[in-house]
């Protein structure tokens, strides 16, 4: 009797330990999905201005043509999808581009002027921002819930219930160091 | 230390102040159990229990009326609107919380609101007028820290807590003081435990505040490491500590109840007898400790003096 009471009492609270990691697991996972939407909502804010971007400087400077391509190219992999450090390195050259667009329409003195492009360039800086606040926010869940999942006892069981390792948002040949950010003043 | 080991400790020392906290209240039931029996010691927790309930529920919305902070929209300030956007993205918070401006010219701020989406972000005019981008960013990474924390719902509950302490060791002084004549002239060692039992309900109060100090400093730390890690850049926030660090003014209108919500203790300039036991009854660790911190997570030393002291 005192025998199966103590196995009883063994087997409750192994259930609810495993029940409690179990939970923080799935939390941790949540938090890396909710960090990936945040950067998806900005790409996708950035991909929807960058088309007025380009109309806006093809007006001025029509025989820049392959800059547009290179553009447009970018943000077709951008949201062409393919995982956290694929669309990472899309996401890295389509900055690239854009950055290069800007300096095209530097040259433009009546362009810079639009208030239509002023809009365009103040809202495309802000993305650029929110971007990298999101990119920080969710490579650093990404690295708490890996090593959760890498740690024991968690490794024992982490696989075979489906918590599979995340990718960082990341270009893959990039340094992946600490998150640095720019301190521009 | 490192940024992560900065925060572990914190929390850690945080567990260990509510642990305190526990035994302090756990010590007064005992004393009351010793004196009056179970029955008084009952009746008192549930009191006790009532008054806390009571305040905890009572205590919304306390702080912007007595801060008179106005919001304010994107339009009015889009800096300041796009760097709480930001880091708050940056913090993954769920929302973007209110923004909110008091009229003072002292450079501070403070964050409110019991949870992540009825919370807002307050600073002073001042605080614009003062603070470059970069230091802005520090000073909201902060305030962001705290909100991510939840250090405004730990703090109200300490608060009550503090409340109910004070409240019990007071009716409970009374009591002895009622009942002490049905006492009178019992044995020698039932007046050395009634001492040291009106000693203890006599400093018990003194205890909670200062418990309750002390996690309001552990949570500021806990805030600067934590608005570190959410703005990337530590040398930021250090550089706005600085600032108000040179900035003599202090902020109108504050009282002890709202003194933890600020950037930088309100209440810090003490002097005389008083700043003997400042250290203890602090809310707010002394700014150059929180910039060394900063200084050890992020790898940097600040210039010894600041290069232009601004006064707006």
């Amino acid at each position: 009797m005192v025998v199966l009471i103590v196995v009883v009492v063994i087997v409750v609270v192994l259930l609810l330990v495993l029940a409690f990691a179990f939970n923080h697991l799935v939390r941790l996972r949540n938090e890396t999905e909710a960090g990936w939407s945040n950067i998806d909502v900005q790409l996708k804010r950035r991909n929807d201005l960058i088309p007025n971007l380009v109309e806006a400087v093809k007006g001025y400077a029509a025989h820049e043509r392959g800059l547009f391509d290179e553009v447009t190219q970018a943000r077709a992999n951008v949201s062409s999808g393919g995982g956290p450090a694929a669309t990472a390195a899309a996401s890295d050259q389509l900055s690239q581009g854009v950055g290069r667009l800007f300096a095209v329409a530097e040259n433009y003195p009546q362009l810079r002027a639009s208030e239509n492009f002023q809009e365009l360039q103040s809202e495309l800086t802000d993305t650029e921002d929110k971007i990298a606040a999101a990119r920080r926010y969710y490579n650093s869940v990404v690295q708490t819930y890996n090593s959760a999942i890498q740690s024991f006892p968690a490794l024992l069981y982490a696989g075979i219930l489906g918590f599979r390792r995340r990718e960082f948002f990341a270009a893959e040949d990039s340094e992946r160091a600490a998150p640095q950010v720019s301190t521009a003043s | 230390m490192t940024l992560r080991e900065q925060i572990r400790r914190n929390y850690l020392m945080t567990a260990v102040l509510l642990g305190f906290f526990t035994l302090l209240i756990g010590a007064i039931a005992a004393a009351l159990f010793a004196v009056y029996g179970a029955g008084a010691a009952i009746a008192v927790a549930i009191g006790g229990l009532a008054w806390g309930l009571f305040s905890w529920f009572l205590s919304t919305g306390v702080v912007s009326s007595v801060t008179g902070a106005r919001p304010v929209t994107k339009a009015e300030q889009p800096e300041l609107y796009r760097i709480v956007e930001n880091l708050s993205i940056a913090a993954g918070l769920p929302a973007t919380p209110e923004v909110r401006i008091v009229d003072d010219p002292a450079p501070n701020a403070f964050a409110a609101g019991r949870n992540s989406k009825t919370c807002y972000v307050c600073v002073t005019t001042g605080l614009l007028q003062t603070m470059d981008h970069r230091e802005l960013e520090g000073v909201i990474s902060h305030e962001l820290a705290h909100v991510q924390h939840r250090d405004v719902r730990l703090m109200t509950l300490v608060a009550v807590l503090v409340g109910v302490i004070a409240m019990v060791s007071d009716i409970a002084l009374r009591m002895l003081f009622f009942s002490g004549a049905r006492r009178r002239g019992s044995s020698p060692a039932d007046l050395v435990v009634l001492a040291i039992g009106i000693v203890g309900l006599i400093l018990a109060p003194l205890a909670a505040i200062g418990i309750q100090l002390a996690i309001s400093r552990r949570r500021e730390y806990l805030a600067d490491a934590g608005g570190a890690e959410i703005s990337g850049d530590a040398e930021g926030l250090a550089l706005a500590l600085r600032k108000l660090l040179d900035d003599p003014r202090e902020i109108r209108d504050t009282s002890r109840s709202t003194a933890h919500l600020y950037i930088e203790g309100p209440l810090r300039k003490a002097s005389g007898p008083r700043a003997i036991f400042s250290g203890l009854f602090d809310t707010h660790p002394p700014l150059e400790d929180r910039i060394a911190r900063l200084e050890q997570i992020g790898g940097f030393t600040l210039p010894p003096e600041s290069p232009a002291p601004a006064v707006a």
